[in-house]
């Protein structure tokens, strides 16, 4: 009774806008499954999209169904059955990475595992880590080359860099986002929502170390390469328009497997283990290597370590 | 006078005890048996005697005398061995008298899946790194149990430096970019700068 009361005079007005406004959208989404940008899906999935909130503002429930929906979208879009995960962080873990760059001889292989692993797009020119290629003696960037193609490496009289994002602890690119689409999980993984953010690069733009790179295009992934193994925060298929960024493997280290760069590195350089755990191999190198930091001093606490020895 | 009776039980035991203990203690005149780096943790080394070729050596080497006078071979086995330069050569880590081990610097025989123990009698520093985790490659996982290659598994112990080989593509320059050259047009080394003023 009380309802119907207030919904009285004026009411119909408001009723009427309201349902223009719905079917104004009904007819838009209509639009999208004639001509799908994002692969072909039902109305009520594109419904529910439309509406779908900020990851951290998501029942558990909420969260199950957009999995779901990601896991139809990606059927049809790659023709590929993928299992779209949620892996919550471990209690008591704050992940950091080391690199031996007396160890790294550039061989790449990180690069193409980091491609494969997280169904980057292949035409779409996004790779999470560049390996820069420096003269012996020298260690401005600015000199750096990551383009490098000689017939054998290590070349005699250069060194090799690897740089991905560094999952600062105060990360700057998270400070940028004006929807807080991208944040730091509580085991030190920035990760970004794809579903919320709208492309406006602010975060690349603030990020000291080139980590951040946008989707020009739809990633095209051929269905046989597609990485079925996925999570809502890293490299479930993202659309056309978001930024993305390495997650340290945020499906496979959550679960307790080693990120794919660092299963694929040929030469053992990469060590990455829990920063919370006195007795990981991360702490060892930390307390017994000369380690620094890149651009340390602009202040961003990077958890991604360098050594020599 | 209770607590008194006590006190000398417990001495009484704990002098006991400390005999035994003496007792126990190795022999001064044996060298101590390495049994890692205390504090490391606990790991299974991956089984290495499927992959090798000429294991086990003793099939073949039973018909022979054994010969431990240093010479080139010219059998199966490589002649050159480019480890140590020219410091080392068979028998320094195979057991003459028995080919299916290997042999430390204090001749104890060591199973050819446990080799790192025979690298690590020159080489301590990597092998404490390796243990530690410093050093070396983990097998697919960060947490839980831990399983290393081990040393053999990357270096060839008769050639033990990693060999150059072709990287794998680059990454394609964007679109609308063109590659810099990066490091080919300029010299970092202030003697190289140096030299060409001289020359000039």
């Amino acid at each position: 009774m009380s309802n119907e009361s207030n919904s009285g005079n004026g009411g119909g007005k408001f009723d009427q806008a309201r349902r223009n406004f719905l079917r104004g959208i009904g007819l838009g989404t209509a639009a999208a499954v004639a001509q799908p940008a994002w692969g072909g899906q039902t109305f009520q999935d594109t419904f529910a999209d439309f509406f779908q909130k900020d990851y951290r503002r998501m029942s558990a429930e909420e969260i199950e169904a957009a999995l779901e929906r990601i896991e139809r979208k990606a059927e049809a879009r790659y023709g590929v059955e993928i299992d779209c995960q949620n892996t919550l962080p471990q209690p008591g873990v704050v992940y950091g990475y080391a690199i031996n760059i007396s160890r790294c001889k550039g061989y790449r292989d990180c690069v193409h595992a980091c491609v494969k692993e997280n169904n980057l797009g292949r035409d779409s020119q996004v790779q999470y880590i560049r390996v820069l290629q420096l003269d012996q003696g020298d260690f401005n960037l600015e000199h750096s080359d990551h383009y490098y193609e000689p017939e054998t490496v290590p070349v005699e009289g250069k060194h090799y860099l690897p740089v991905q994002c560094m999952q600062c602890d105060d990360p700057p690119c998270v400070k940028a986002c004006p929807v807080e689409a991208t944040w730091m999980e509580p085991d030190g993984i920035v990760v970004v929502d794809y579903d919320w953010c709208i492309g406006c690069r602010y975060c690349m733009a603030a990020c000291p170390y080139w980590a951040r790179h946008f989707n020009w295009t739809v990633p095209e992934i051929p269905a046989e390469e597609m990485n079925t193994n996925t999570h809502y925060l890293g490299n479930r298929p993202r659309p056309r328009g978001v930024v993305e960024k390495c997650h340290f493997c945020i499906h496979r280290t959550r679960k307790g497997q080693q990120p794919a760069c660092m299963e694929a590195c040929p030469t053992g350089s990469r060590i990455f283990g829990n920063l919370l755990d006195p007795d990981s191999e991360i702490r060892y190198v930390l307390a017994n290597k000369q380690v620094f930091r890149l651009k340390e001093d602009l202040g961003t606490e990077p958890k991604f370590w360098y050594f020599s020895d | 006078m209770n607590s008194i009776i006590l006190q000398c039980m417990v001495c009484v035991i704990s002098l006991v005890a400390l005999q035994a203990a003496a007792q126990e203690s190795p022999d001064s005149s044996q060298p101590l048996r390495f049994e890692g780096y205390p504090g490391a943790s606990e790991f299974t080394v991956v089984p290495r005697k499927d992959g090798l070729f000429f294991y086990p050596g003793g099939q073949c080497h039973e018909a022979m005398e054994p010969n431990p006078e240093i010479r080139t071979l010219n059998t199966m086995h490589d002649a050159e061995i480019e480890h140590g330069r020219g410091r080392i050569w068979c028998l320094s880590c195979h057991n003459l008298e028995d080919r299916n081990y290997l042999n430390t610097l204090l001749n104890e025989l060591v199973d050819f899946d446990e080799s790192h123990l025979v690298c690590g009698g020159c080489h301590a520093n990597r092998h404490k790194d390796w243990y530690f985790g410093a050093h070396g490659k983990r097998v697919s996982n960060w947490q839980g149990d831990r399983t290393l290659y081990n040393c053999t598994h990357c270096h060839n112990p008769h050639k033990p430096a990693i060999e150059a080989r072709a990287p794998k593509p680059a990454p394609p320059v964007r679109a609308g970019l063109k590659r810099e050259q990066g490091t080919e047009h300029h010299k970092s080394s202030i003697w190289d700068a140096k030299e060409e003023h001289e020359e000039q």
